[in-house]
């Protein structure tokens, strides 16, 4: 089982899983950590919600983001919900969720706030038919993630020390 | 006459120079293809080491042609790629999905023998390799690299992992170093060194060639089936895709079941009662 850690995420991947946690560098503004999971190869110029991705996903596939919003969003009605959800029902997916549509595919959003702060966590099927067996899948690996409280996040961006090859 | 004395040791001083160049080329040439493991001769020589110069053995790289499965003991399961990257994100690449072949490639970023290579396996299509093959650079972590001098070779168009875990679970001996794994399988079915680009291509193309291409799905006018064989047919398909007996994907109870994002998307969504909200 992988395990990554990074900006206050850490994971310990199911198997079958791929992942990777990064912030994108800021334009304008300042840029959040963003999660990515995923049952198939990830490229690594994927948008944070998975444009370029989840075009790439088969029948079989899962594909889950975990997208951190700004300290102001803290306290909005919009991230009340404490903590993220433990698990999804199948009747939580449906096609018309998807931030695109693509067919066949179906997808689920939920808003949240957990060690304070702010996350949206977006999921995609790959086959919305399959659901029954893709939905466990998801939710297996909403177990499988821990965030660190806000203000320790920034301590965990790792620092190289260089050493002999 | 004495113009002609001048003429002479003007000639005799280009040549000079010009024997003296082609001296250097030669040596640098030769300096190559020993660090190239490919050299004439053993390196570590005293004739062929330089005056004053104390003789450092090289090591050469033992060319180890990727095996084909079955043909060699199993070469075991290959377990998932997990670090850091060398901006400080964290990215895990899974090998056991899919049914794609995956090109490990580990390198440093201060061996001379890779640079062929970081330059090569960030222009995959360059190597001519079987459709569909993805490749990841792997180094050792930021304890062991500068994760600086990673970045500076890392172009973004591969995923690169710096992970000394992964060195130690692949047991690599040194880099350059190359592990070829099918995703269909999650096992290595090749690793090895190569001494230059075009025999890493070689090698994976043949560990491709041997791995063998999956079945053909063809119709049944083209394969002939019929009846009893043509159902077998079918049921060996879907259980490749993972549909077995009872799958409730075989009996679509709705139109959105069958279309889920088209006609039926709309026209029965609200059948199911999962219409999104807003």
């Amino acid at each position: 089982m992988a395990t990554i850690a990074a900006h206050g995420i850490t994971a310990q991947l199911p198997r079958g899983f791929e992942g990777r946690i990064f912030v994108r560098p800021p334009l304008h503004g300042a840029t959040y950590p963003v999660a990515q999971f995923a049952t198939f190869a990830i490229p690594d110029d994927s948008g944070d919600f998975g444009s370029g991705a989840v075009q790439l996903m088969g029948p079989s596939d899962v594909f889950v983001t975990l997208f951190e919003y700004g300290p102001e969003s803290v306290g909005r009605a919009l991230f009340a919900r404490q903590g993220r959800p433990t698990s999804f029902a199948d009747s939580d997916f449906s096609p018309a969720r998807l931030r695109r549509g693509l067919p066949g595919q179906s997808g689920t959003q939920c808003f949240f706030t957990e060690g304070g702060r702010p996350f949206c966590l977006y999921a995609v099927l790959g086959s919305h038919a399959r659901r029954h067996v893709l939905v466990p899948r998801v939710n297996a690996l909403l177990g499988c993630f821990t965030v660190s409280p806000a203000a320790s996040s920034a301590a965990d961006i790792p620092v190289g020390r260089p050493g002999w090859n | 006459m004495v113009a002609l004395v001048v003429v002479s040791t003007f000639v005799v001083l280009v040549l000079g120079i010009l024997v003296a160049g082609l001296l250097r080329s030669h040596a640098d040439i030769l300096r190559s293809l020993h660090e190239l493991g490919v050299g004439v001769g053993d390196p570590a020589a005293p004739e062929a080491v330089g005056a004053g110069v104390t003789p450092v053995p090289l090591p050469a790289p033992a060319v180890v042609p990727m095996a084909a499965p079955g043909t060699e003991p199993a070469l075991g399961a290959a377990p998932a790629v997990a670090g850091v990257t060398p901006t400080g994100d964290a990215r895990a690449v899974a090998v056991d999905h899919g049914d794609h072949l995956t090109l490990l490639g580990f390198l440093s970023s201060g061996c001379t023998t890779c640079t062929a290579f970081w330059d090569a396996l960030q222009t995959p299509e360059r190597l001519a390799l079987p459709a569909g093959t993805r490749v990841t650079i792997v180094t050792k972590g930021p304890d062991r690299e500068v994760p600086a001098e990673v970045q500076a070779r890392a172009t973004g168009r591969v995923p690169v992992v710096m992970s000394t875990e992964a060195w130690l679970d692949y047991e690599v001996p040194g880099s350059p170093f190359f592990v070829l794994v099918d995703g269909a399988t999650g096992r290595k079915v090749g690793q090895g060194v190569a001494s230059h680009v075009g025999q890493l291509a070689e090698l994976v193309r043949r560990a491709e060639h041997d791995r063998g291409s999956p079945p053909a799905t063809a119709s049944p006018a083209e394969t002939g089936l019929d009846g009893p064989a043509r159902a077998a047919a079918a049921d060996e398909v879907l259980r490749a895709a993972g549909i077995h007996p009872g799958d409730p994907s075989l009996y679509p109870r709705t139109l959105d079941d069958v279309f889920p994002s088209g006609l039926g998307a709309a026209g029965s969504a609200e059948v199911l009662g999962d219409r999104a909200p807003g």
